[in-house]
């Protein structure tokens, strides 16, 4: 619990640093430079002085309570859900997969609120229209999977991207071994009655 | 020499008599503002499939194709549209797969008399069998071309046209041309009027785009601002079908070209992809997936009555309707990898068609119905080949760097358009069925998933 508590600290303030970073690049001109460092310094600290002031473990924000970018980024730093990866043309799950799978099926059953996208994914190798199919078939795999591990396959949605969001864009085993995947997605949560 | 000309003398004389008669007084050339019907005689050769197979080939005819005069009397917005009809007429000839052409350059070191029979000694001396000559005038504003082909042994004018319009519409005045020489030396009209549907990433999202034959005139028919792709021309060319992912999963949509209008065809379910009109618009085939096992399926154009063709545990994707309307090829790897397959348009009677190879896709019928090109894979990348589906002896086309896939055929079935990475970006090309002449039509970005248009209506 602390790591946790201590893990979504650090997100809070690595947001809040980001969005408190200037608009504008600074400004060369000598004169201008004082009045920059003025005005740019006290920003972070006053966003992050209350998050680190207050190290109360009720009052800290729920790290799957928030936007749903930022559950997704969560749970895939924190390992609770990861991406499978495929064998050049196969849709077949590896055991190394499977392991993944068991995990992501955990997290799943213990959240139930969450709605998922599985997006299948494939190396550029294939042709455009048969990877849209290989595609489908990996995150058809992957939700099967997940189906026998008593998740509601209700709350997942396949969606196939073939070879046309790729995660990465070079050609070469590297990129391609990337782009071969079953993808997890946050999207939303189911409307709790 | 007498042997290159015999195909001209054969398909001359076929033709020499609607035309011929037409044109005899060739230096007076028919009043035309738009092509005259073709003539009904010449038939297409049956034997182009031989060729293909064979590795070719007809012997291109070597056409003499010197600069048309009279642009230097024209006034400047005619000269301006006239030196664009005359380079889109050396395009589109260069581009038809039936000329070897010496243009101004090549025949730049004869010295001509103006005296006709000598002058066609001349280009005969360099090989040439035909010659092409043309001038400009203008009109009323408009610009005029008379343009005639002459036959360099017999000294006889084969083939006369007149072509009267407004500036902005050279470009199509050199395709009507074109197209009515090519419709003469083969039988089969040229495919300079049609137009090639794809999809690019230029814009930043994949939108669907049109361009003419040649290449210009490139515009974007979709404004989704997702992944749109796989454009597919209905065989009136009035409409495409494309898949886009914009409200979700990939779904099938219809575009009306001439209102731009799009509405869903078949848009419930995870995965609905790669439409293909049958031949009389009424169907369309596509590859629809519930569960992670894509199927082929069919439905009326307007998406209702929806039936599944293919019922392998396998994937079954990428359908092609064949030109008969009786038959739909599509890849399955229900053997183990992905290969072409034939079915009965009802889903029976299937039956594999290539044998060769490790991965086999993109079924593209020839418009005669007789072959089908596909594109095969060697190690990482993709080359284009083409089966007969009778003998189902097949001969690979393309070579050389890059992946090369997505064919298909121009409608008169001499050429291909596929896309290419050969120069590292992925591009959309033509090549001719039998290998010869490949030419990039776009550059910069990635354009792909070429489909070529059907004739325009008359």
């Amino acid at each position: 619990m602390n790591r946790r508590l201590l893990a979504s600290l650090g997100i809070v303030a690595l947001s809040a640093l980001l969005m408190a970073c200037p608009k504008k690049p600074p400004k060369t001109n000598a004169e201008d430079m004082t009045t920059k460092t003025t005005t740019v310094a006290p920003q972070p600290t006053d966003i992050t002085a209350p998050a680190t002031s207050k190290p109360v473990a009720d009052k800290t924000p729920d790290p799957l309570a928030g936007d749903l970018q930022n559950v997704n980024t969560y749970v895939q730093a924190q390992g609770l859900v990861g991406d499978v990866f495929f064998d050049y043309d196969r849709a077949e799950l590896k055991p190394e997969a499977r392991e993944r799978l068991a995990k992501n099926a955990q997290w799943l059953n213990a959240n139930p609120q969450f709605l998922v996208a599985l997006e299948g994914h494939c190396d550029e190798r294939g042709t455009n229209e048969y990877n849209l199919a290989l595609g489908d078939r990996r995150a058809g795999a992957a939700r099967d999977y997940l189906q026998s591990l008593g998740v509601n396959t209700g709350r997942l949605k396949t969606i196939s991207y073939g070879e046309e969001r790729p995660f990465c864009t070079e050609h070469d085993e590297s990129c391609f071994s990337q782009n071969r995947r079953a993808h997890f997605m946050i999207t939303g949560r189911a409307n709790a009655g | 020499m007498n042997r290159h000309l015999a195909p001209l003398l054969l398909v001359a004389a076929f033709a020499a008599l609607p035309i011929g008669a037409q044109t005899q007084p060739a230096p007076a050339p028919t009043p035309t503002q738009t092509p005259s019907a073709p003539p009904a005689a010449a038939t297409a050769p049956k034997q182009d499939l031989v060729l293909i197979l064979n590795g070719n080939q007809r012997p291109l005819l070597k056409l003499a194709f010197p600069a048309l005069s009279g642009g230097a009397t024209l006034t400047a917005g005619a000269s301006a549209a006239a030196q664009e009809l005359e380079q889109a007429l050396r395009d589109d000839l260069d581009a038809s797969r039936i000329f070897a052409i010496q243009g101004p350059a090549e025949l730049g070191s004869l010295t001509l008399s103006g005296d006709a029979t000598k002058d066609y000694e001349q280009y005969a001396s360099l090989g040439n069998e035909v010659l092409l000559v043309g001038e400009f005038k203008e009109e009323e504003g408009k610009l005029v071309l008379e343009g005639r082909i002459q036959d360099l042994k017999s000294g006889q004018s084969i083939l006369g046209k007149r072509y009267r319009g407004e500036y902005s519409v050279a470009r199509r005045m050199a395709h009507t041309f074109a197209d009515e020489i090519v419709l003469y030396f083969t039988g089969k009209r040229g495919v300079a009027l049609t137009s090639i549907a794809f999809y690019s990433d230029r814009d930043g999202a994949k939108e669907i785009y049109l361009m003419d034959a040649d290449g210009k005139n490139q515009r974007r028919i979709t404004a989704h601002k997702s992944i749109s792709m796989s454009p597919t021309w209905s065989p009136k060319g009035d409409q495409i079908a494309y898949v886009s992912f914009f409200d979700g999963g990939p779904s099938i949509y219809l575009v009306d070209i001439a209102s731009g209008a799009k509405r869903a065809l078949v848009a419930d379910g995870p995965l609905n992809i790669s439409p293909s009109f049958s031949s009389d618009g009424k169907q369309i085939a596509f590859a629809r997936s519930l569960s992670g096992n894509t199927e082929i399926f069919a439905a009326d154009a307007d998406g209702k009555n929806m039936r599944q063709l293919t019922h392998s545990p396998g994937i079954d994707a990428n359908p092609s309707w064949s030109p008969s309307g009786r038959e739909i090829a599509f890849t399955s790897n229900r053997s183990g990898n992905p290969h072409i397959y034939i079915m009965d348009a009802e889903g029976t009677n299937v039956r594999r068609i290539t044998f060769e190879g490790e991965y086999n896709d993109g079924a593209a019928w020839r418009p005669d119905g007789t072959a089908i090109a596909y594109a095969t894979r060697h190690g990482n990348s993709f080359e284009l080949a083409i089966t007969d589906v009778v003998s189902l002896q097949s001969r690979e086309i393309t070579s050389g760097p890059g992946s090369k896939e997505a064919p298909s055929f121009s409608p008169d079935g001499r050429r291909i358009v596929y896309e290419s990475s050969a120069g590292g970006s992925r591009q959309i090309w033509t090549i001719g069925a039998d290998g010869t002449g490949p030419r990039a039509l776009t550059q910069g970005s990635n354009n792909m998933g070429p489909d070529w248009s059907a004739y325009p209506p008359n």
